[in-house]
């Protein structure tokens, strides 16, 4: 072998080598053990307790993801996977799930993690007794049973072909909570919560701070690695943004209507906008059991005079995405034709003249700034289409009452990131649901929910929905605003920050650069 | 003196006892159910109306408000429905807070407004005072919200001297308590200063043309002696009523404050029980700050009187 040739050889061999290390080295090296984070949330957290706090908002829910696990989780394409739960299986209807349980987990109290502790979760909410105000959300599921440790069967009232999904969300109905820590603390057990996740709850000043330190016997250590996390909640954007500017938080929660910190922050290179397009969209319902709303041409005409960019333009500096459907980008149902209404202003003025009456009606807000401020848009653009809407705010305790005895005319909703689209459709649209606001009935419109119900094919179930939400668009029961879209800023060192779905910042899995 | 204090006490029993009903009757006037609020979405009338049995809502509201009364005089104000905390509890992990931040603010904003006060009084009229009463009025106009961003900006962000929110407990460590609680006071201290330059400016003013300080000055005392012996005391009159009044308004302006500066004290709770309609907290904290307010006053009251004897004997 000549020298050259020698040369040549090695030369390829350190490259194979140094590509190999590379490979190898690319994921460890890059995710740095050690160090805290400071994570600015825009709420208090009320506690931990479903039978206190019902569900659980954005900043208990980013607590919630690094205290407690779920039975699984959503990949970043969406998809569950296992957490809690190693494997599931289902019954042919879809009306039974067995998840087999990861073995060898203990909750920060040193109690064992198993199947009757699953099942002691649900039961705690379901029974009537407890009157707990998350009841509503796994009213779908008819009892759960432990017949081994590590076996847990769902028995649905409903048939379900997506719940391994459903029951992802570090949400209070979904995390499984300590029943020993809930026993025998009480009503001390709110603020003093008990789960098997990654983080401990060291200490927590009310309204200032709460302080997690890393589980030194997390069953998933090796992928969990900052020492400590502190949760400070900042309700002040502008306050919350200057704290990140300044170096007090790490990461701060943020939402389009701060739309100016968000576009400063992304021209900003000591900072990163972290952005995830959610399914769901914020929405409206029509009742359309009173005048002038019962009739579908007026319907149809206030749909067709809203120029939705515009609307994003005003009211988020154009951050805002336009939404035709009810599902949003960010969920698996796509739709070729969504049977959405184009904005055709002159169309939406023919349709009331056709009407041949005033068209004068109210709608419903929450007395914010921001319900005002959406409040005044729609009502320009109505008016440009001869419609008269009246404003009407009510305070956020009045609001839910309101739209369950069907007390509005039109009344702003939403319908929030969820992995499926099935249970709150089913809610919204099916006959004689309590949150069927539009009060509207059809058989057709039932028979497709009920179809993509119990429908394992993906195909098909889209098939459904988006005939589903032609239906609704043809017959503008429901118009939608702007998709879900969740904002959180960082330094430009967190890393690893995975999709937040419906708005939660789960960082118990970044690291810092 | 005795009996000053006797008489004051007397009218602060049904002054106390109007400031608990309208705490109460506010409270329950407020537009939303409690009931609905405790059950959320799973209400149904049916157990809406069980559960209003169940507390007593259903009854009177006359019997309502003894109940209520009679367990807060026992110390009892109630425990909130969500967090699961007793109101004496929560009031008391952020009374300290709210405290200090007022002791503060009136410390700068008495360190602004007097020495302030005294060099307007002492060249009234001439360009400096006219400069300082124009500026006073015009701060009075600058809402607590603005200043609080403003000074967010220039010393958190652009300098980075101090820090843009959040709280260290004094006990834990003293200089950083005070890093965080600096530009929270001084935003409500800038609120307020004027008001106090303004009062004692003027009375300054006219202690200034009194017969007893032409007389200081044909003695040719000097001016810094008269101004600050002479003159000072007998002009702190009002100072020490506006600056009782001064904690009414510290005590609104804290929940802004506390709210943009993400202090964990008594605004800030009273603002997230409204905000999650926690109708036992709101009505045990506004109980409790109404009282501490009328009680503040009650002491202001005794301080004056004990400054000055006319008022004590009635004839001021």
């Amino acid at each position: 072998m000549t020298a050259a040739i020698r040369g040549r050889t090695l030369a390829q061999i350190f490259h194979v080598a140094a590509f190999g290390v590379a490979l190898a080295a690319s994921p460890a090296s890059a995710q740095k053990q050690g160090g805290s984070i400071t994570v600015g949330l825009e709420l208090d957290i009320s506690g931990f307790d479903p039978l206190k706090v019902g569900v659980f908002d954005t900043a208990a829910g980013t607590a919630a993801a690094a205290i407690f696990d779920t039975l699984t989780y959503l990949d970043d394409k969406g998809v569950a996977q296992p957490k809690l739960a190693l494997s599931w299986t289902h019954s042919d209807d879809f009306k039974t799930w067995t998840f087999k349980l990861r073995p060898g987990v203990k909750f920060h109290d040193g109690t064992p993690f198993n199947a009757q502790a699953v099942k002691e979760n649900y039961d705690r909410q379901k029974d009537p007794a407890n009157k707990c105000r998350c009841a509503f959300y796994v009213a779908f599921i008819n009892n759960v049973q432990a017949p081994d440790d590590l076996t847990v069967v769902f028995n649905l009232n409903d048939p379900s072909v997506n719940l391994p999904a459903i029951v992802s969300p570090p949400g209070a109905n979904f995390v499984v909570q300590s029943p020993t820590a809930w026993k025998t603390k009480g009503a001390d057990y709110n603020r003093n919560p008990v789960g098997t996740g990654p983080y401990i709850p060291k200490s927590w000043i009310a309204g200032d701070r709460m302080v997690l330190e890393k589980n030194p016997d997390y069953w998933d250590k090796g992928r969990i690695y900052l020492d400590r996390i502190i949760l400070k909640p900042l309700p002040d954007a502008q306050s919350r943004f200057a704290s990140l500017q300044s170096g007090e938080a790490d990461i701060v929660w943020d939402d389009e209507y701060d739309a100016d910190n968000i576009q400063r922050a992304e021209k900003d290179p000591k900072l990163k906008v972290h952005t995830y397009a959610g399914s769901g969209a914020a929405v409206a319902a029509f009742n359309t059991k009173v005048a002038p709303l019962d009739d579908v041409r007026v319907r149809q005409a206030l749909v067709m005079a809203l120029d939705r960019k515009k609307m994003s333009q005003a009211l988020t500096n154009g951050l805002a995405r336009p939404a035709s459907n009810p599902y949003g980008d960010g969920s698996w149902v796509k739709c070729k034709d969504d049977g959405a209404l184009p904005y055709d202003l002159e169309k939406a003025k023919a349709l009331i003249k056709d009407y041949g009456k005033p068209v004068d009606f109210k709608m419903l807000f929450t007395a914010t700034p921001r319900g005002r401020a959406g409040g005044q848009v729609l009502q320009q653009f109505w008016k440009q289409a001869g419609a008269n809407m009246e404003i009407e705010q009510v305070d956020q305790a009045t609001f839910p009452p309101r739209a369950f005895m069907r007390q509005f005319q039109v009344i702003g909703w939403r319908i929030v990131d969820l992995a499926d689209p099935d249970v709150q459709m089913y809610a919204n649209f099916h006959t004689g649901s309590p949150v069927a606001l539009a009060n509207y009935s059809n058989p057709e419109l039932d028979k497709l929910l009920e179809h993509a119900r119990v429908t394992a094919d993906q195909d098909k179930r889209i098939e459904d929905y988006c005939a589903i939400s032609r239906h609704i668009n043809q017959q503008a029961l429901w118009f939608w605003t702007f998709q879900n879209t969740y904002y959180a800023m960082s330094n430009a060192k967190v890393k690893g920050l995975p999709k937040m779905y419906s708005g939660v910042i789960d960082v118990s899995r970044v690291w810092l650069e | 003196m005795l009996f000053f204090v006797a008489r004051k006490f007397l009218y602060l029993v049904p002054v106390l006892i109007a400031v608990s009903l309208l705490t109460f009757l506010i409270a329950s006037l407020l537009p939303g159910d409690l009931a609905y609020t405790i059950l959320g979405d799973q209400a149904t009338p049916e157990t809406v109306a069980a559960l209003r049995r169940d507390m007593g809502l259903d009854q009177p509201i006359w019997i309502r408000y003894f109940g209520w009364l009679g367990h807060v005089l026992q110390g009892d104000f109630g425990r909130s429905f969500r967090t699961g905390q007793t109101v004496l509890q929560a009031v008391s992990e952020r009374l300290p807070i709210s405290f200090e931040l007022m002791i503060l603010a009136e410390i700068m904003c008495l360190a602004i407004g007097i020495p302030l006060a005294i060099v307007c009084a002492a060249r009234s009229g001439g360009p400096f005072d006219r400069f300082m009463t124009g500026t006073a009025f015009g701060m009075l106009s600058v809402p607590t919200f603005l200043s609080a961003i403003l000074l967010i900006y220039l010393f958190a962000v652009e300098l980075r001297w101090l820090p843009a929110t959040g709280y260290v407990p004094f006990g834990e460590d003293p200089a950083a308590n005070l890093r965080f609680m600096v530009l929270p006071a001084l935003t409500l201290a800038l609120a307020e200063w004027p008001g106090i330059m303004r009062v004692l400016r003027s009375d300054m003013i006219a202690t200034l043309q009194e017969d007893y300080i032409a007389l200081a000055k044909a003695k040719g005392l000097k001016a810094s002696r008269i101004l600050f012996v002479h003159a000072l005391k007998p002009s702190s009159l009002t100072l020490v009523t506006i600056t009782g009044i001064n904690i009414g308004r510290l005590i609104g302006g804290a929940v802004i404050v506390e709210t943009i500066f993400a202090l964990p004290g008594i605004g800030r709770l009273l603002v997230g029980a409204i905000a999650t309609r926690d109708l036992i907290i709101l009505q045990g904290v506004v109980l409790l700050v109404g009282a501490g307010f009328v009680l503040m006053n009650f002491i202001v009251d005794m301080l004056y009187a004990a400054l000055d004897p006319r008022i004590r004997h009635g004839h001021a």
